[in-house]
Order: structure tokens, then sequence, then C-alpha cells
């Protein structure tokens, strides 16, 4: 072809680069990578930071609506307490059922009910199951310090849900998380 | 109970006691292990914890391959079909889909700041959608100019829905005020490429729209994001035209493209009805300038001869050569 500009070469030159751009880049591409948070450094669920207010970041900085960090009950790690100390206020005053008259969640995200049948006369003895409803839960990390020990067994933690994480380049819970319990890891890799 | 975990226990009652109401119970965790399945009985399964994964592999292949449709039929619509309405029926779209339901992520501008980091740091891996996501407005803008912006862009689409009375900035203040987008993309490039803990993705960080996708964010935030509208009201297309670090690129590349936005392509008509009609100051002694055509068409709505709208590709005489299809 006679009527090749130098506009088409330089054309080409650059559709070049970017190929070879691009392949560099495939070559390096490993997995995705998605925010976590890591239990073990995370002040709520952290052992020995017990008295501490719970730390409120997660809930203020995620840049979505109702943050994407929640709090997520291991069931297998649950002790299905009577009187759960993430369920109750443990510290507010005893109402006719012998509970505390209180419960401690803000947004009232947590249901307990009970496993099996309650015996009338010592509802006491009984396992009860504590779900988390997580469209209230906006993360505030209040369960999570009281379950952990010594009160509770420590199961529940603060997660990332992936399905309401955007994946920020640099998540804005990361840039003001006092422990930096918020990291970058690939999908599989489980924490705490 | 071991006797040292009841003196913890106790220790640690002693020391929440003064904080408690009088009539508070005295709290003592009631079980020192988590009950299993068998130990419950009567049936009971342990109920399963929902572990919810990222966002599918063939979802996230869906987004790169709206993103390349959507600038494919953006070249169409505009190129092709001349048609303003399609155009903004595409925009709609694209707001709807790559803001409001994707929350602005991910885009091709942010995406400078992946690649950037990628090439220099050897340990950062980026996603092969980022790196699609990066290149194919950019491969199109080689072609046919900055179809990304006119149909593609959220953050575009959402500033061209409140032009309203677009008043004709001066050139020079236009050309002045350009001059800024290059200031941010050096600060973008400065800020990536800084090692691992002073990095900082100011792009997406700043990114004035993006709160109104995500329907949330900080009250400085959001008011940035509406004064852009406000002023946008006026001044076309604000941040696409003056701040935004992708258009830099995409000037470049659409310098080198075969085609773009032509205005009187098949006559020589030249009656300068059009002149006025470009709110983004694309339109300079009557001809399009292309590096500045944000692909919205709106120029041949204003056209008098409505076959220049609608001739075929075929029937249309080539690009006059004073359009600036200079080799």
């Amino acid at each position: 072809m006679s009527n090749v500009t130098r506009r088409d070469l330089f054309r080409g030159t650059v559709l070049a680069a970017m190929g070879g751009g691009a392949l560099f880049l495939a070559r390096k591409a490993n997995g995705q990578v998605v925010w976590q948070v890591d239990a073990s450094r995370c002040i709520n669920s952290r052992l020995g930071e017990a008295g501490v207010e719970a730390c409120n970041l997660c809930t203020t900085e995620c840049v979505v609506a109702l943050s994407a960090v929640r709090a997520v009950n291991e069931y297998s790690r649950c002790g299905r307490c009577n009187i759960c100390p993430a369920y109750f206020n443990i510290t507010s005053a005893v109402n006719e059922l012998g509970q505390p008259s209180e419960k401690l969640c803000p947004r009232d995200a947590i249901a307990r009910k009970p496993i099996g049948k309650v015996d009338p006369e010592d509802p006491a003895n009984n396992f009860y199951e504590y779900v988390i409803d997580e469209s209230k839960c906006d993360g505030c990390g209040k369960c999570v310090m009281k379950c952990k020990e010594p009160l509770g067994l420590g199961s529940i933690v603060l997660r990332v849900r992936h399905d309401r994480c955007v994946n920020c380049n640099r998540c804005a819970i990361s840039e003001k998380c006092p422990k930096d319990a918020l990291r970058q890891l690939p999908v599989g890799q489980a924490l705490g | 109970m071991s006797t040292v975990r009841a003196a913890i226990l106790l220790l640690f009652a002693a020391s929440i006691a003064p904080v408690a109401r009088a009539q508070a119970i005295p709290y003592q965790r009631p079980v020192d292990t988590a009950p299993q399945q068998n130990t419950i009985g009567g049936g009971y399964k342990t109920p399963p914890v929902q572990k919810p994964l990222p966002r599918d592999a063939w979802l996230q292949l869906l987004d790169v391959a709206l993103l390349g449709l959507a600038t494919g039929a953006s070249v169409w619509l505009v190129l092709n079909r001349r048609s303003r309405k399609g155009l903004a029926w595409l925009s709609l779209g694209s707001l709807a889909y790559f803001g409001f339901y994707r929350q602005g992520c991910i885009c091709p501008i942010g995406s400078i700041q992946n690649v950037a980091v990628a090439l220099v740091d050897p340990h950062y891996s980026i996603p092969m959608v980022a790196t699609a996501v990066f290149f194919i407005p950019l491969v199109v803008a080689l072609f046919f100019g900055r179809a990304f912006c006119g149909g593609v862009c959220p953050i575009g689409a959402i500033q061209d829905l409140v032009v309203l009375k677009p008043i004709q900035t001066p050139r020079r203040l236009d050309r002045v005020l350009g001059l800024l987008k290059y200031v941010y993309l050096g600060l973008a490039l400065f800020f990536a490429v800084r090692p691992a803990l002073g990095r900082d993705f100011v792009i997406c960080r700043f990114d004035p729209f993006v709160g109104f996708f995500r329907l949330s964010g900080a009250p400085h935030m959001l008011m940035l994001g509406a004064a852009f509208l406000i002023v946008g009201m006026f001044v076309g297309r604000p941040y696409c035209r003056y701040l935004c670090p992708y258009a830099v690129l995409l000037n470049w590349c659409t310098r080198l493209a075969r085609r773009g936005v032509t205005i009187t392509p098949d006559k020589e008509l030249d009656c300068g009805l059009c002149t006025g009609s470009c709110p983004f100051g694309a339109i300079d002694k009557m001809r399009a300038v292309r590096k500045d055509c944000l692909y919205c068409a709106r120029c041949y709505t204003s056209c008098p001869v409505p076959e220049v709208g609608r001739t075929p590709r075929s029937a249309r005489v080539p690009l006059d050569p004073q359009l600036g299809a200079r080799p």
C-alpha cells in the first residue's frame, strides 16, 4: 500500500508498545487479591484489649453505605450461652426473666433462639443460637469485643464481606486502622 | 474449671464491678468450650457460616466485554448513525451499569495507577481485568478518538446530564485550565509509584462523583461532586476537560486516530450553525477538534441539513484534508 502515512506507522508503533505492555502485565497477573480483616490484629478480637471501647473505624471509614465489614458468628466456636455477653448488655439491670434487660447491639442485629425445647422450670439449662442479621450489622465491633476471652469464646469476628466490598485500590479503613489489621490477600487465604 | 481461669474471671469480674449497676448480675461465662452437634443432640445441625466470595470471574469478564461493546457502540452511534439520541441512551445505560451498579469500580481512569504500580513494582500483581480495562479505550482512541468519553464513562455521563446552559469558555482559558490534567496525571503517577507504604491512589480517593454512585461518601467529597455538577451546568463537563488524567492519554492516542467526529463531512456547507453547539469547546473555526471532542454528537443535532446526519458511510466524501488529518 502506497498510502501508508507516517501517522499509520506511528499508530502501529504505539499499538505494538501497548501490546508489549499488556503482555508484560499479563505475565505478572496472579489471582485476585481482596481486602481481609486479620482477626489476630483487630483490636476488637485481639486478646488483652478488653475494656477498651470497641473500635468503630470499620463502620465509619468504609466507602460503602453500611460498611462492607460485618460481624460474623463462627457457629462451630460459639458457646451458645444462655446469657450471651455479646447479645445482652451484661451490665444492665436484670429483668423478671433473670436476664439483663438491655441488648448490646445498637442496631438489634443479633437474634437469639433456643435450640430444642426449653424446660419452663429451668430455662437457663439450655443452648441458644445467636444469628447475626447481616443486613442490619454495620460492623461496629461491640459484640466482637464482648465475645472474646475471658467473657466469651471468641466466636464472633469481623470479616470483610466480599460481595459488598468494592475492593478499593487503597481500603479507606486500612488507612485509619490503628493495628493495620486490613490486608490485601489472595481470595483463598483465610485469616484468623 | 481450672483455678487459674477462675482467678482470671474473678479478677475480671472485680474490674467491671464498679461500672456495673447495682441490680446487674455478676457475669460468669457459662461454658468453657463450644458445644458441638453431638453434645447438643436432638438432631441439631450447626448452621453453615456464610462466606460470600468476591465477584465471579465470569462477571468480571462480563464487565470487560461490556466496556468493549459499549465503546464500540459509541463509535458506531456517533460515526455511523450520527445519532445524539442513541448516544444519550447509551451513556445513560453506562451510567446505570458502570456507575450505579458497579459503583464506579473498576474504571480506566483509576486503572492508570494500578498499571503504573505494576510496571515499577515487581511484587505488585495486577488483575488481567484491570489491564484490559486500561487498554481497551486507548486502542479504540487510536483509531476512532475518544469514544469512551461519550458513551461509556460514567463520570462523563453524570456530568453530561447536567449540561443545561453551557457557555463558550474562552479558548485561551480552556487551554490553560486543560493543563491541570497533566499536573494531575503527574501527581497520580508520583503517588502511585512510590514504595508500598507511602503509596496513595489519589485518582480514586479524589474522584468527585464516586460518592454519588455508591450513595455514600465523606461529606466534603459529596460537596465537591455537587460543586462540579453545579459548575457543569454552565461549563460543560469540567472534570473531563480540565482534570481527567485519563483524558491526557486519550488525547495522545486520538492525535493518531484515522477517523473521528467531523463537521460538514459530506458537503462544503459551512453554515456555521454548529459552532455554538459544542458545550466543550471542541469546535474551532467550524471544524471539530478531535482531541477535545467528547463524542457527545450534539453538533449533529444542530445541523440544518438532515441528510448530513444520516448519510450511509459509503456515500460520504472522504475527510477534508484540512480537518487536521496531518500525518
